[in-house]
């Protein structure tokens, strides 16, 4: 029963993880691979602060408000790039945040990172069990989905498809396509901010190694596989790859099988992602196109 | 002398960054795409070596190599046959994707096959000499040799040799070459093993004077990144320099910073340069482009 929970908070958790990359790489076009510095911001943001006694809520809001900030920082001078420069350059940005968490010791720990981050108490009692804890992440999950499925709904998001489909045509309609994309990469950073703070309250560990391109890879899997550009794709994706990932990590094997076990699933998840880019790339779920 | 011991060994590292970079940027110049999976192909170079050197096979160092060198241009063939070339009208991003999906696959195949620790040649190279009071390792000469003798092959086929030729042309305009009827299969064979085995000879190299790890490939294509936009994407002789640079700036940077940040220079200078000089430090000049 344990297994189901932790397989449906990391699923939860991810959603939000994904869905804040679609509105980045789906919706608006910029292929962000750094996002994981967000949710590394996020998480530490947010553990930082409950293991120096603030209530955790109150941590949980500053983390996203810090990865906010951050997205608005280096929106700056990401974008004024475009295509793969854009990409590599995220990339560069991420393993620069990873290098300043194992680095910053009197911060983050280093390389041994930050042991007992607080869980949530259920209003004001004992530490949360795994179903509270699943409530309360379900819960901010899905008003942070549902904000986001609203933005892409609303002109603010078909304004950020239309800048990606053309920005000259934006342009002559007078959209200030910079301001646009700022906006859209620091609401996105803050999404991503708000998975990185409940993982960290989720897992109580958290260390540079969490945060590496694999990570990237594993995201941009869920985010490609469930389908770029549409509100359900991210939340299908996400469900996917995390309950395969965390259900095989609890496969009743042998210790020299089980070793095999992750070295094989990149191998599935990464081929699965060149697939993709070949057959479907799309995704599972095609953005309607009129 | 400390200053000096730190330049030499950062020449000697940045000459394994200029060969990682050879075939990231001569697959840009050519193809204009960023691959990922580039990395993996040094670390399957390294491990190939090692795969060669232990039983069944037990080959000597010396017999090992050539086969290592071959096993990376075939992987680098075989990527390129099923990842690639299927996506070649498609937008670059679209191939820088798919490229990250086959880095993993490689890399995780790598950790399958070797497993996740650091491992070690069966073979060591550990005598050093005394250049007017300096110590050099013999490892760090063969890297700069290996380099030295590469680049010197590379400018010779590049600029004398009929397939050289071609693939200059198929760089600066492959529409045009390939009006001319200019053999593209042969260029694109010849891009990929030559970028893939040189990347396989800087990854023993690094093998030797460290140690094997699954994830060296990915901190390769970092240098290698950085050492092509310093370089200017698709041009060879500027990513020989830019290595060196990258090399020497790491490096040094240890003598004043804590070396955990070593390298976080590489990230801000791919930062930086693809923020102001996305077109290389040496534009107007061009190499294979």
């Amino acid at each position: 029963m344990d297994y189901l929970l932790h397989i449906a908070i990391m699923a939860v958790i991810f959603m939000v993880f994904a869905a804040s990359l679609n509105l980045q790489l789906g919706v608006s076009g910029l292929y962000n691979f750094g996002q994981v510095a967000f949710f590394a911001i996020g998480a530490y943001a947010s553990a930082i602060l409950s293991t120096g006694g603030a209530p955790i809520g109150l941590s949980m809001l500053a983390a996203i408000v810090v990865a906010a900030l951050a997205g608005l920082l280096i929106s700056v001078p990401l974008l004024r790039m475009r295509g793969d420069y854009f990409g590599i350059a995220s990339l560069a940005f991420a393993e620069m945040i990873r290098l300043l968490a194992l680095n910053e010791r009197w911060a983050t720990g280093g390389p041994m990172g930050i042991p007992a981050i607080p869980r949530p108490e259920w209003l004001g009692m004992a530490p949360t069990s795994l179903v509270q804890f699943l409530v309360i992440a379900a819960a901010l999950a899905a008003l942070a989905l549902a904000g986001l499925g609203v933005l892409q709904r609303a002109p603010f998001g078909r304004t950020l498809k239309l800048i990606r489909e053309d920005e000259n045509v934006a342009m002559a309609f007078a959209r200030d396509v910079k301001a646009f994309k700022r906006r859209a990469m620091c609401v996105s950073a803050a999404a991503a901010g708000l998975a990185g703070a409940l993982w960290a309250h989720y897992l109580t560990y958290i260390s540079p190694n969490d945060f590496t391109v694999q990570t990237t890879i594993l995201l941009l899997l869920c985010l490609v596989l469930g389908g770029k550009g549409t509100i359900a794709g991210p939340i299908l994706g996400a469900g996917l790859v995390m309950v395969i990932q965390e259900a095989l990590r609890f496969l009743p094997l042998a210790p020299e099988l089980g070793r095999l076990v992750a070295p094989i699933q990149g191998i599935v998840f990464g081929a699965v992602l060149v697939l993709l880019m070949i057959r479907r790339p799309q995704g599972l779920i095609g953005e309607m196109r009129e | 002398m400390y200053y000096v011991e730190l330049l030499i060994s950062g020449l000697a590292s940045g000459a394994t960054y200029a060969l990682f970079a050879v075939g990231l940027t001569m697959v840009y110049g050519t193809f204009r795409f960023i691959n990922f999976a580039h990395g993996e192909l040094i670390a399957w170079g390294a491990y190939g070596l090692l795969l060669f050197m232990l039983p069944p096979l037990s080959l000597s160092f010396a017999a090992a190599l050539a086969p290592a060198l071959a096993l990376s241009a075939i992987i680098a063939l075989g990527t390129e046959r099923i990842a690639f070339r299927p996506l070649r009208k498609k937008a670059a991003v679209t191939i820088l994707i798919a490229s990250i999906g086959a880095s993993y696959v490689l890399r995780s195949a790598l950790q399958l096959a070797f497993g996740g620790d650091l491992k070690s040649y069966p073979v060591a190279f550990e005598g050093t000499v005394d250049l007017m009071g300096v110590r050099v390792t013999h490892v760090q000469i063969a890297m700069v040799a290996a380099a030295a003798a590469s680049f010197a092959a590379l400018h010779w086929l590049l600029r004398k040799t009929r397939i050289g030729k071609y693939m200059r042309a198929f760089a600066n305009n492959p529409d045009l070459a390939a009006i001319y009827g200019l053999p593209l299969a042969a260029v694109r064979i010849a891009v990929w093993v030559l970028g893939a085995g040189l990347a396989a000879l800087g990854g023993v190299l690094v093998g030797l004077d460290s140690n094997l790890d699954p994830f060296m490939g990915l901190s390769g294509l970092i240098k290698a990144f950085a050492a092509v936009l310093i370089g200017g994407p698709g041009n060879v002789f500027g990513a020989l320099i830019g290595g060196l640079l990258i090399g020497t700036a790491e490096n040094l940077s240890t003598a004043v910073i804590s070396p955990g940040y070593k390298d976080f220079i590489a990230f801000a200078i791919i930062f930086l340069l693809l923020l102001f000089r996305p077109q290389g430090l040496f534009a107007g000049r061009t190499g294979v482009r």
